[in-house]
């Protein structure tokens, strides 16, 4: 039994008002009250402290199975723990390929056997991620996989996007696109505009992010399938977004954290560091803006980390033979709450909150979509504790990702999270004591 | 004034008196280059490395020849049939080099920010950058500099034209930050397949017409056209350039009459330049050449000669 | 003008106290020596035939400069004169600091067959000279190579000598001599400085 004191209750919503004690007994919420007295519990003083429900990362890459020594799920786990994250959610472009029911089972037991945060399979849309028929995605389904995607790729295949729609249209299951023209990004490095002129590095234009979004609106329109564009990174996309959820269209979408926080700027001032290189490319400070409005604006259902790591001899290399993406999953907490506060907080703190909470739990399939994501009495009890005054400096040597392709490294950030919960169970704490 | 750069990486961070400096240094090593016996003690007992990935001739040939005028012991480095070619990182080739004693190293490699890299690889050995991709060539800048300085005097004020493919031209995004920081007013011309997105962030200006482009000008500066960009479709056939963008006599009336025609080399004659313009008298191509060897000359004295 | 404390200045606990020990030479003192050197050029050399003057960069060019004025008026004769930069061929290169950046040189005759004569400031170890006349040797084939000293203050470290020496200063080695000249300093002045570390806490 564990009783978390003097907290200040977020219940995936709004902030409550006044502290809370909040306890826990056999992995739920049992009470939440100004004051719970009780014998022989675990008491932890969170004080000044923001209780949440555990934070969710729909969009992880742990490289397992086939490409261990970057990342497996037992190391990604207990990074996404150390975090703040109680679930995330791993992509299937691995080898093989997460694209039956029993890779999606394979994911699920060895997810169970980890000590970190929940870990949770999505499925290939295309058999092998080939791009070109349809995987089972029933049986996946079924096993457990709660979303379907070829992240990594876009659904190129016009025809293929349309009939997993319809396909999946009444399964729970949404399908997460990637969205990317790819003949338009061919060789693609950085952002097409300041980047790529400064550099000559061969650009990726933000209309070819927009134009596999339209497509897929279109689609959305004509199905009336959920569809959800993953790491969106500019005002043209979020402006077609934004219109299609105005006209009521089953559309949702999130952002990464670096994109949230960083800019094409980074990649020429860093002179051409690789750890600044990634899919999407780190967009124009236009982008950056345009991403936070709409944030404030409810048009992002959700802030991700798209961890992608790297073992260092693959990303310690001139930047254009670099392989693409950032290792965030332990600082992007901080990343995001630091840069909120630097930009004088444009959006209410509850909102920011519910974009790592509830939000993203409305995504997943049931049970999930029910049990996570909030907190009260009788929940399942995944918490975050959140510390907007806590700064610390980012150490990669202590991080549990085998990863260090992490651009704020030695970076000081204000905004991290103390403890996390997983079913009642302490997965990380600031303070080693209480684990 | 004293020197306080150890690589040429690019010339952002390099100042208007330094380039100032630079070319005046340069002048004294072309000096040496009309001596009987031109080379000099200067750097003897450094080990210079020429580490090549692409395939060079003039750049690395001058760099040798400086190399060699001052005395410097020289090791010449290719990638193919090397280390490399062996699947060696440039990370393990960096240290190896080092191991071995290089005080400097002159690098062209096909990947942008390749020299960056190696700088910050290296511990101990100067790093420069004979070319990184499409990024920047910093030396054929600071040649290119000179020999228009030399022609033209102050620089302030000049108008530049660069024409051709500035999107794939590393030659173009280095003469622009040169020529700009010594007050010369740059405007690019070509077809916009072969232009940057964002040219205002380049500091340049872009004219699409370039018999509107030379207007004025002081200097023509043309860009070799790979044959690739034909094959990529970025353009329709080198005669339609040539038609269109090539400096041809007719083109060059719209300039200034003494306005001098400049190219990197080597020069595709017929397409982005007709032979009795670059054989003109206009035409200061050789003159480059020469200021490459007295420019890297003074380069390599005053980054790698001293300074404990 | 008095001798004495020039300047302090303090740096990581260390105050460098800068002293003017001895004035050698001012205006008249240069202006006679010199006069003599000239006279003993045109002795030497038995006239003024063939006589080249080579300024060592940078004070030797000014010197050089106003033996060239000297000559005319004594003999009436314009004797060529050269600039000779030795950055490119001395020794000390990796030892300095700051790298030194290099000057002009330029000499208006082809010096094969000339009696070349070098004019330099202050000779002490013997190394600026031995470098010129490594860079001389790289320039032509001279009939014989003569120097010019305004001022030898001794500690040799090769085998040089001066032919015409302004005056002769014995001194220690962590003084220095510092040569003042119109053209570049806005006077003429010899003077003897010792820079002097003193540990304050």
């Amino acid at each position: 039994m564990i009783l978390l004191k003097g907290g200040t209750i977020f219940d995936g919503k709004n902030i409550l008002q006044g502290t809370a004690d909040v306890l826990i007994e056999e992995g739920r919420v049992s009470k939440i009250a100004p004051s719970i007295e009780k014998e022989g519990v675990t008491e932890i003083d969170v004080s000044g402290r923001i209780i949440c429900p555990g934070f969710i990362d729909i969009h992880v890459h742990f490289r397992d199975p086939g490409f261990e020594w970057r990342e497996d799920i037992q190391s990604g786990s207990r990074a996404a723990a150390a975090g703040g994250y109680s679930t995330v959610v791993v992509m299937p472009n691995t080898d093989p390929p997460v694209d039956n029911a029993p890779m999606i089972e394979y994911v699920n037991s060895k997810g169970a056997m980890t000590a970190g945060a929940r870990v949770l399979p999505s499925g290939c849309v295309s058999r092998e991620r080939k791009g070109e028929l349809m995987a089972e995605l029933g049986k996946m389904a079924k096993a457990g996989a709660v979303f379907f995607t070829d992240d990594g790729s876009p659904l190129a295949n016009t025809n293929l996007m349309r009939t997993a729609l319809l396909y999946t249209r009444d399964m729970g299951v949404k399908i997460m696109e990637h969205p990317e023209d790819s003949y338009l990004t061919a060789k693609g490095q950085v952002n097409e505009g300041l980047a790529s002129s400064l550099s000559g590095l061969k650009g990726m234009p933000a209309s070819a992010e927009y134009i596999d979004i339209a497509k897929g609106i279109a689609l959305c329109r004509e199905t009336g399938s959920p569809i959800h564009f993953t790491h969106v990174s500019t005002r043209m996309a979020m402006e077609a977004i934004s219109s299609a959820k105005n006209e009521g269209l089953p559309v949702t979408c999130d952002v990464t954290a670096h994109h949230l926080s960083l800019d094409e700027n980074h990649v020429m001032v860093s002179k051409f560091n690789s750890v600044y290189k990634v899919n999407p490319p780190l967009r124009s400070q236009d982008d950056v803006k345009a991403l936070w409005k709409h944030l404030s604006q409810g048009v992002v259902d959700a802030i991700i980390t798209d961890h992608a790591p790297w073992h260092e001899d693959e990303k310690d290399v001139p930047f254009q033979e670099s392989p693409f993406g950032i290792a965030s999953l332990e600082c992007s907490v901080a990343v995001v709450f630091d840069t909120w506060i630097k930009l004088g907080k444009p959006v209410d703190l509850s909102m920011l909150l519910s974009l790592f909470t509830r939000c993203p739990a409305q995504l997943l399939p049931d049970p999930w979509k029910k049990e996570l994501g909030r907190l009260e009495e009788g929940c399942i009890a995944d918490i975050t504790v959140l510390d907007l005054d806590e700064s610390r400096t980012v150490d990669l040597a202590k991080w549990k990702s085998k990863a260090r392709n992490c651009p704020w490294g030695g970076e000081l950030l204000s905004g991290w999270t103390t403890l996390t919960m997983v079913e009642g169970r302490i997965v990380d704490s600031g303070v080693e004591s209480y684990v | 004034m004293n020197w306080r750069h150890k690589c040429l990486l690019d010339l952002d961070d390099w100042t208007r008196e330094e380039l100032s400096l630079f070319l005046e240094q340069a002048n004294y090593m072309e000096e040496l280059l009309n001596r009987p016996i031109k080379k000099v003690p200067a750097l003897r007992g450094k080990m210079i490395v020429n580490f090549f990935f692409e395939p060079s001739t003039r750049t690395r040939v001058s760099f040798e020849l400086a190399e060699k005028m001052l005395s410097a012991d020289v090791v010449n480095w290719s990638a193919s049939g090397s280390s490399v070619s062996k699947g060696e990182t440039l990370r393990d080739t960096a240290w190896t080099l080092e191991s071995m004693g290089a005080d400097a190293v002159v690098m062209r490699h096909g990947a942008v920010g390749a020299a960056d890299y190696l700088a910050r690889k290296l511990r101990k050995a100067s790093v420069f950058n004979a070319g990184d991709g499409t990024h920047g060539h910093p030396t054929q800048a600071l040649l290119d500099l000179h020999s228009a300085w030399k022609k033209l005097g102050s620089l302030e004020g000049a108008k530049m034209v660069i024409v051709g493919d500035v999107l794939h031209s590393r030659v173009a995004r280095s003469d622009i930050k040169a020529f700009s920081k010594m007050g010369v007013k740059i405007v690019l011309s070509g077809p916009a397949t072969l232009m940057p997105r964002d040219i205002t962030c380049l500091g340049a200006e872009y004219e699409p017409d370039p018999k509107v482009a030379v207007k004025d000008s002081h200097m023509v500066y043309l860009l070799r056209i790979q044959q690739e960009r034909q094959r990529q479709g970025l353009i329709p056939s080198l005669d339609e350039y040539h038609v269109r963008y090539g400096a041809t006599e007719d083109l060059l009336k719209f300039a200034r009459p003494d306005a001098l025609v400049m190219h990197p080399g080597p020069i595709n004659r017929r397409v982005e330049i007709a032979s009795e313009i670059a054989d003109g008298n206009q035409s200061i191509i050789l003159d480059q050449v020469r200021s490459g060897v007295a420019v890297r000359m003074a380069l390599l004295y005053l980054c790698v000669g001293g300074g404990k | 003008m008095a001798c004495g404390i020039r300047s302090i200045s303090r740096k990581e606990g260390v105050l460098l106290i800068y002293i003017e020990k001895a004035h050698i030479m001012n205006e008249e003192d240069m202006k006679r020596v010199l006069r003599r050197i000239a006279i003993e050029i045109i002795e030497r050399n038995r006239g003024l035939e063939d006589v080249v003057l080579l300024g060592i960069q940078r004070r030797g060019v000014y010197l050089a400069g106003r033996l060239k004025e000297l000559l005319k008026d004594i003999e009436g004769v314009k004797v060529p004169t050269g600039e000779l930069d030795i950055t490119l061929y001395r020794d000390d290169i990796p030892t300095l600091l700051e790298q030194p950046v290099v000057h002009s040189t330029s000499i208006p005759v082809d010096i094969a067959g000339k009696k070349l004569i070098l004019v330099d400031d202050v000779l002490y170890t013997g190394r600026t000279i031995r470098a010129a006349l490594d860079a001389l040797m790289d320039l032509g084939r001279p009939d014989n190579v003569q120097l010019v000293i305004l001022v030898d203050r001794g500690h040799r470290e090769l085998p040089i000598q001066a032919d015409y020496v302004g005056k002769v200063i014995p001194t220690s080695r962590n003084e220095m001599v510092e040569v003042f000249m119109r053209e570049l300093d806005g006077k003429d002045q010899v003077v003897i400085t010792e820079e002097s570390e003193v540990q304050v806490d």
